[in-house]
């Protein structure tokens, strides 16, 4: 009987140790058992037993593998210095060892496989989140700043010389371009004259101006309630002042707009509107000029065709840029590596490109050069879009050189046909015109950005991925009616041989819609997926 | 890594090998020499007996040898033991060690009686 208990008791040892020495243990529980008879001594024998088991038990499980110490020993013994491996085939694992031995395994498999793509996934997720949405670059911020609160103040149509606008000092006497609508800067108007640099597409890029960088509220969307035209507008001064801003409008078409004919027409409604009275509702400046838009576009089908109210007084165009702004252009835009964000290759060999303006080629082309250079390598393209507000087209045309290697017409809606209008393709030892390419567009891409959006995707040579865009084609010049109304006239037709609309009014349509926020995410996944299949 | 330690040498690992040190004997015998060499105040258990005679056999201070009958004992056959010289070796010398104690504290005078 006390001998099948010790048995059970032995069992709590090693296996190892009972197969050595399991009968042996027994054997010698025997002896014992068979010499030490009696109370006392049969007592005596189970207390050291007891004990025995307490000490050695611990000790045996501590201590490793006899065979693999002793394959140490021989080592040591040898003082081999490269490793030694042994095998031990007496002892195969139990099954309860090799489950949890492939439990394990597949968790440390799960684990690096997650950690993997984990990884993977972190650098798309940092760009993102990333500077791309600081939204201005410390340009643009620098300039918003200095933007001055939209006001209402005091302007007036029937007493312009009653002014209380912001002063003077704040015009943008030097510039070339102006702030209009949007805020959007114009270019100099008076084509004849001006050897404009600043065939500007956007905004952001009112350097050259000295103030009006800073966004004018657009008066027709603001909240703001704006004021009657004049603080006691007495019937007879509004409808002077509305025949005075028609008159000019009317001379303005019919000296700019492409199509006489149709400035003919439109001069005509304009006029018939005004002396039939039908303008007299409109008592604010910004809803005057939309309803002059109006008239003429209901004539003229012309989206680019426009008539805008500034609350701030319309510099006097005639001169162009001054040095000193084009001086100051040129600093800001070394200062802000001329707004190429970020370049970088990301795994997979895709190169991304953030650019937040299409800047002056003659400033910026050794950085677009540069730029271009370093993503040469790469077996695909993403151009994030989603924060640029346009620029100047040369440098729309020399960046979208890269693309292809042959001389690409790209349609530009502001600009008749001429030698420029085609990229200057083939660029030597360029490797990206068969690439992949990738245009991240947000809402608020516009302009300049919107015409590579425009005709790569026309051209079927880049993937859209974003938002519509703004839908701004600046495809006027502006012409400067008095202190506060401006018009936008087409004056060239260029030819856009997709036979569609562009996209003025519209914005330029992604091909695959998803969130600004998401769009690099979603270039990516395609991205790499297409590498895969390749 | 050696498996077990046997520096410093256990006391059981010690006290199988002067029983080992007059004759052979397997494990139980080797049992009741310790016991009759410490006047009964160490009996080993199977479990210590035979990790210690384990440890031993690797260490190569003693070895086994071929399992014969032990005519007081029935007919089982046991797994006897010997010292090996290495064994007789490391016992000298551990009980050099432990005379050197000794002298040290026959010196500092904390035995009672000098006959030891």
């Amino acid at each position: 009987m006390s001998e099948k208990i010790y048995a059970v008791l032995l069992r709590l040892f090693p296996s190892r140790f009972r197969e050595s020495y399991g009968e042996d243990a027994l054997q010698l529980f025997r002896d014992r058992a068979r010499h030490e008879t009696g109370l006392f001594p049969r007592l005596r024998l189970w207390v050291d037993l007891i004990a025995d088991l307490a000490i050695s038990l611990p000790r045996e499980y501590r201590y490793p593998e006899p065979a693999l110490a002793a394959a140490t020993l021989a080592q040591r013994a040898n003082a081999a210095p490269s490793p030694t491996f042994f095998v031990l085939p007496e002892d195969s694992p139990r099954p309860g060892a090799l489950v949890i031995g492939g439990i394990l395994s597949l968790c440390a498999v799960l684990a690096l496989s997650a950690l993997l793509s984990r990884a993977s996934s972190r650098k798309p997720l940092r760009a993102a989140s990333n500077p791309s949405y600081r939204a201005a670059s410390a340009l643009s911020r620098s300039y918003a700043q200095r933007a001055p609160e939209a006001s209402y103040a005091a302007s007036t149509l029937s007493a312009p010389d009653t002014l209380v606008s912001p002063p003077q000092e704040q015009l943008a006497t030097s510039s070339g371009a102006f702030a209009a609508k949007d805020g959007t800067s114009y270019a100099p108007s008076v084509p004849s004259t001006v050897p404009s640099p600043a065939f500007f597409f956007a905004n952001s890029f009112s350097p050259l101006d000295t103030t009006a960088a800073a966004p004018v509220p657009q008066p027709r969307d603001t909240a703001k309630p704006p004021r009657a035209l004049t603080p006691a507008p007495s019937n007879y001064d509004l409808i002077t002042e509305h025949r005075r801003i028609v008159d000019a409008a009317v001379s303005n078409l019919n000296r700019y707009y492409v199509d006489p004919v149709l400035a003919r027409e439109m001069s005509d409604v304009l006029q018939t509107h005004e002396e039939n009275g039908d303008d007299n509702a409109a008592t604010a400046g910004p809803a005057f000029a939309a309803l002059l838009t109006k008239q003429m576009r209901d004539v003229s089908h012309d989206r680019h065709l426009d008539l805008i109210y500034s609350e701030q007084p319309l510099p006097d165009h005639a001169a162009g840029p001054s040095a000193e702004a084009l001086a100051r252009y040129r600093g800001d835009m070394q200062r802000s590596n001329c707004t190429f964000e970020e370049i970088e290759l990301l795994p997979k060999s895709i190169g991304y490109l953030k650019l937040d303006s299409f800047p002056e080629l003659s400033v910026c082309g050794s950085t677009a050069t540069a730029a271009m250079r370093r993503l040469n390598g790469t077996d695909a393209l993403i151009f994030d879009l989603r924060d640029n507000t346009g620029g100047f087209p040369d440098m729309v045309s020399f960046l979208a050189a890269y693309l292809f290697d042959y001389p690409t017409y790209f349609y530009n809606p502001r600009e008749n046909v001429s030698e420029q209008s085609w990229t200057p393709s083939p660029i030597a030892s360029n490797h990206l015109a068969d690439k992949p390419v990738y245009v991240l567009t947000s809402s608020a891409t516009s302009s300049g950005a919107e015409q590579l959006c425009y005709n790569l995707k026309m051209l079927k040579r880049a993937t859209l991925v974003g938002e519509t865009t703004r839908g701004v084609a600046h495809a006027t010049a502006f012409h400067r009616l008095d202190d506060h109304f401006g018009m936008g006239i087409p004056e060239t037709k260029p030819i856009n041989p997709y036979g569609t609309p562009d996209w003025e009014g519209t914005g330029v349509a992604p091909d695959i819609q998803v969130p600004a926020a998401r769009a690099l995410q979603t270039a990516l996944k395609m991205a790499r997926s297409n590498s895969r299949k390749k | 890594m050696p498996k077990r330690k046997l520096d410093p040498l256990p006391a059981a690992a010690f006290q199988i090998l002067l029983a080992l040190a007059g004759e052979d004997l397997h494990g139980y015998g080797i049992m009741r020499q310790v016991v009759e060499q410490t006047d009964g105040r160490m009996r080993l258990g199977p479990g210590t007996l035979y990790s210690s005679i384990q440890s031993l056999l690797q260490a190569k201070l003693i070895g086994e040898l071929e399992a014969r009958e032990d005519a007081g004992l029935g007919h089982e056959r046991r797994r006897y033991y010997h010292l090996t010289s290495a064994g007789r070796k490391l016992a000298r010398s551990e009980a050099d060690r432990l005379a050197d104690l000794l002298r040290v504290a026959r010196a500092k005078k904390i035995l009672r009686g000098d006959y030891v």
